[in-house]
């Protein structure tokens, strides 16, 4: 990095920077090995990061076992956590120029590291056909771009997917909830759970701290969350909202705020179909099978309240590649592999969403057996049928939009801001994000 | 240390010193060379892992670092990250209101703890070391990641505070109201430290006063009042400087109990906390840098403060 600083002669005080800071900040990185021929045979290995749980890194390991075995030259320096500290890990790695050479990330965060510029352009390797993405549906593939550069590849399509307790449902003598009825209709069928379940379980989780939930429900009145670089709602938009949502926990249909604080950290084990305080969480689709790993009760999933049109060919997760990494024309070819093969496609189910190549897709589907990534398959595939058009990836900022949105909805749960306020509060500070 | 050994360190070498240097001018040459090549390690561990990166976040502070960018893209911004700071981030002032907060009010709990302890097992009794050693057990466990989380499962709705009171109390860490209250307790809990250094100090008083105010007819209060105190205040003002240093720092406890975010609604945000969101979740390193900055000058200033009251309440030995 320092040597780019230099070479390019720029101003003074960048070089001052470059001499001060970059050894610093940079020291341990560019330890380029020397570039290899593309896809020659050298030994090489190859770094890889990701964030997940146990099954995922067995079955990515596998995967990357199978590569081995076709070029047995190549090897794997792998790295995985959980969720929690995973962007902070991958920001220390890419500002010490230790950017691993394929990492996985989500939508939340591709832009913030597309416009930075730390991820490779993957457009020339899809034009050259070192990167196979024509059995992707093309929205999918396309919502790895951002400004116009193939960022990342996505390794599955997901939706969001309000998962709930079938079984407690039907043991309260209750009819499911079904994909397509309003918000309001959520609420009113969530009131009698409280009283029927003895005041123990909540109806619904209270999401209006969550981003995914006020965007799709944003989508269903014609907005969106974010309008080029600023908040696609208007004031009355998000006091509509919030509204909305203190009339469901007054109503106790929704939980009370230190419930739903412990939820809103994201934690799979905290959420409260798991801890059993209420009957829906607001996820993805394809984590009903993590989440129904933790719970003996029998778990449904549907979309988000709402017109499901408003839902889109989403990337789970995708894969990307430094722009800093040495090993660049590798590192794409294990992506294509990951993405394209049948068997990795099995070893991973429905783990990363549902396979991004639809060839891939119909042999996993064609192979499950496990009941929950049936549900999770049969989900998605259904509203695969519904999809409306695909938003632009969330810009630069969208971390803090997140936090922001968090903080400000969980300052109404605990009744310590009114909705008008919230609202005012959640525009200019989240405008200043997106435009700074 | 306690001051006054603190100041025999000082002396011994200055009184030394001449007597070797005026023998053999050579040999002092030699013998400084010795001193700073012994001295390398340690400055070189203090100039690559502190120094050099201080100047470095220095710089950044005046810039727009963003910690993924290349450097070319990085841009000189003078003093703005610095007026964002007061002027258009309430978050930060907020932060330093949870922050000041904190700090008033787990410092000298802590500190009274501490005292109060240490005056209790200062008589000899039997077991006395092993209370000794018992208190000063949490301190040991430190800023530790596993006692926050022990702390975090402690004060859930079903967690054992609520139930060793019987009470039908909320999640306490969940609840905007006292979130930081959990924290000052942990904080509290943890007073071995101040702990071993007043007990050290008390061992220092001599006991011919407690003899001569008591044939006075002095009651145990007035003897602490007028000889504990007064004796033990060079300790109690090293404790106190450094406990407040340490205070304002507190980080470990908050980022592991609120899950990184200093939540919920901001209650447990503490400086150090913000700090590290701004720059590492929201990429905004040179704004964060000036943060860090700001926040050393401002703990420097609250550390003369506190030399510039010692002179009205500190009594070494020799003046009283």
């Amino acid at each position: 990095m320092h040597r780019a600083a230099m070479s390019q002669g720029t101003s003074r005080r960048t070089l001052l920077l470059g001499a001060l800071a970059a050894p610093v900040l940079a020291a341990c990185g560019s330890k380029e090995a020397e570039q290899p021929a593309p896809m020659s045979t050298e030994p090489v290995e190859l770094s890889i990061f990701w964030w997940g749980a146990d099954a995922r890194a067995k079955a990515t390991e596998d995967a990357l076992a199978l590569y081995k075995t076709k070029y047995p030259f190549v090897s794997f320096k792998t790295t995985w956590q959980g969720n929690q500290g995973y962007y902070d890990k991958l920001a220390t790695l890419a500002a010490g120029g230790n950017a691993p050479d394929i990492f996985q990330i989500d939508d939340g965060a591709l832009s913030e590291y597309a416009e930075r510029n730390v991820t490779l352009d993957l457009n020339p390797y899809m034009a050259n056909k070192k990167l196979d993405v024509s059995k992707f549906p093309e929205s999918l593939w396309k919502y790895g771009e951002v400004g116009g550069k193939l960022s990342g590849v996505p390794t599955g399509e997901n939706t969001p997917g309000m998962i709930y307790n079938k079984q407690l449902i039907t043991e309260l003598g209750l009819t499911e909830p079904k994909t397509g009825m309003s918000w309001e209709d959520l609420i009113s069928w969530a009131e009698p759970v409280y009283a029927k379940s003895g005041n123990k379980v909540y109806g619904t989780m209270d999401p209006s701290a969550d981003y995914k939930a006020l965007w799709m429900w944003l989508r269903q009145q014609g907005k969106e969350l974010y309008a080029n670089k600023a908040i696609g709602a208007a004031k009355e938009d998000l006091v509509k909202w919030f509204t909305l949502w203190k009339g469901a926990r007054d109503r106790k249909s929704a939980p009370t705020a230190d419930l739903i604080h412990e939820a809103n950290g994201g934690d799979v084990t905290k959420q409260l179909v798991v801890t059993g305080t209420a009957a829906t969480s607001f996820l993805w689709a394809n984590q009903i099978t993590e989440v129904q790993a933790k719970t003996k009760q029998t778990l449904g999933v549907m979309a988000y309240p709402g017109n499901p049109n408003a839902q889109w060919a989403r990337a789970a997760l995708y894969f990307s590649v430094a722009r800093s990494s040495a090993k660049k024309d590798r590192a794409v070819d294990v992506i294509n592999f990951l993405v394209n093969s049948n068997e990795v496609g099995k070893l991973w189910g429905a783990d990363r969403g549902l396979s991004a190549n639809l060839d891939v897709r119909k042999a996993v589907a064609d192979g499950l057996t496990d009941a929950t990534a049936k549900t999770a398959f049969a989900f998605e595939t259904d509203m695969a049928t519904k999809f409306g058009k695909a938003p632009a990836v969330p810009p630069k900022g969208h971390v803090k939009v997140r936090a922001l949105l968090t903080t400000i909805a969980e300052s109404v749960q605990y009744g310590k801001a009114d909705a008008a306020a919230a609202a005012d509060q959640f525009l200019k500070e989240a405008n200043a994000a997106l435009g700074a | 240390m306690p001051p006054s050994v603190l100041k025999h360190a000082l002396v011994k070498p200055s009184t030394a010193k001449p007597s070797a240097a005026s023998t053999r001018p050579v040999k002092k040459k030699r013998e400084g060379v010795a001193g700073y090549v012994f001295l390398t390690p340690w400055m070189l561990g203090l100039m690559g892992i502190t120094a050099v990166p201080m100047l470095g976040s220095l710089v950044l502070s005046f810039t727009n670092y963003d910690l993924l960018s290349p450097f070319t893209e990085v841009q000189w911004v003078g003093l703005k990250n610095y007026a964002r700071m007061f002027g258009n981030d309430p978050h930060y002032l907020h932060a330093v209101r949870v922050t000041l907060v904190f700090g008033l009010v787990a410092v000298p709990l802590k500190l009274g703890a501490a005292l109060g302890v240490a005056v209790l097992l200062n008589r000899e009794r039997r077991f006395t070391g092993w209370f000794r050693g018992l208190f000063y057990l949490p301190s040991l466990l430190g800023g530790s990641v596993a006692l926050a989380l022990v702390w975090r499962a402690m004060w859930s709705r079903d967690g054992a505070f609520n139930t060793l009171f019987g009470l039908d109390g909320p999640n306490w860490i969940n609840e905007p109201d006292f979130a930081l209250g959990t924290l000052v307790v942990l904080g509290v809990w943890q007073f071995g430290a101040p702990m071993v250094i007043f007990l050290a100090g008390l061992k220092q008083i001599p006991t011919e006063l407690y003899e001569a105010a008591s044939v006075d007819g002095a009651n145990k209060l007035r003897s602490f009042w007028h000889i504990t105190l007064p004796g033990l205040s060079p300790v109690i003002f090293f404790n106190l400087v450094l406990e407040t240093i340490h205070g304002f720092q507190g980080f470990t406890s908050a980022y592991v109990i609120s899950g990184g975010t200093g939540g919920p609604i901001d209650a447990t945000l503490m400086y150090t906390l913000y700090l590290y969101r701004t720059g590492w979740s929201e990429y905004q390193m040179g704004y964060a840098s000036a943060m860090a900055w700001v926040f050393l000058v401002a703990i420097a200033i609250i550390t003369a403060v506190l030399f510039s009251t010692g002179r009205f309440w500190v009594h070494y030995g020799e003046n009283s």
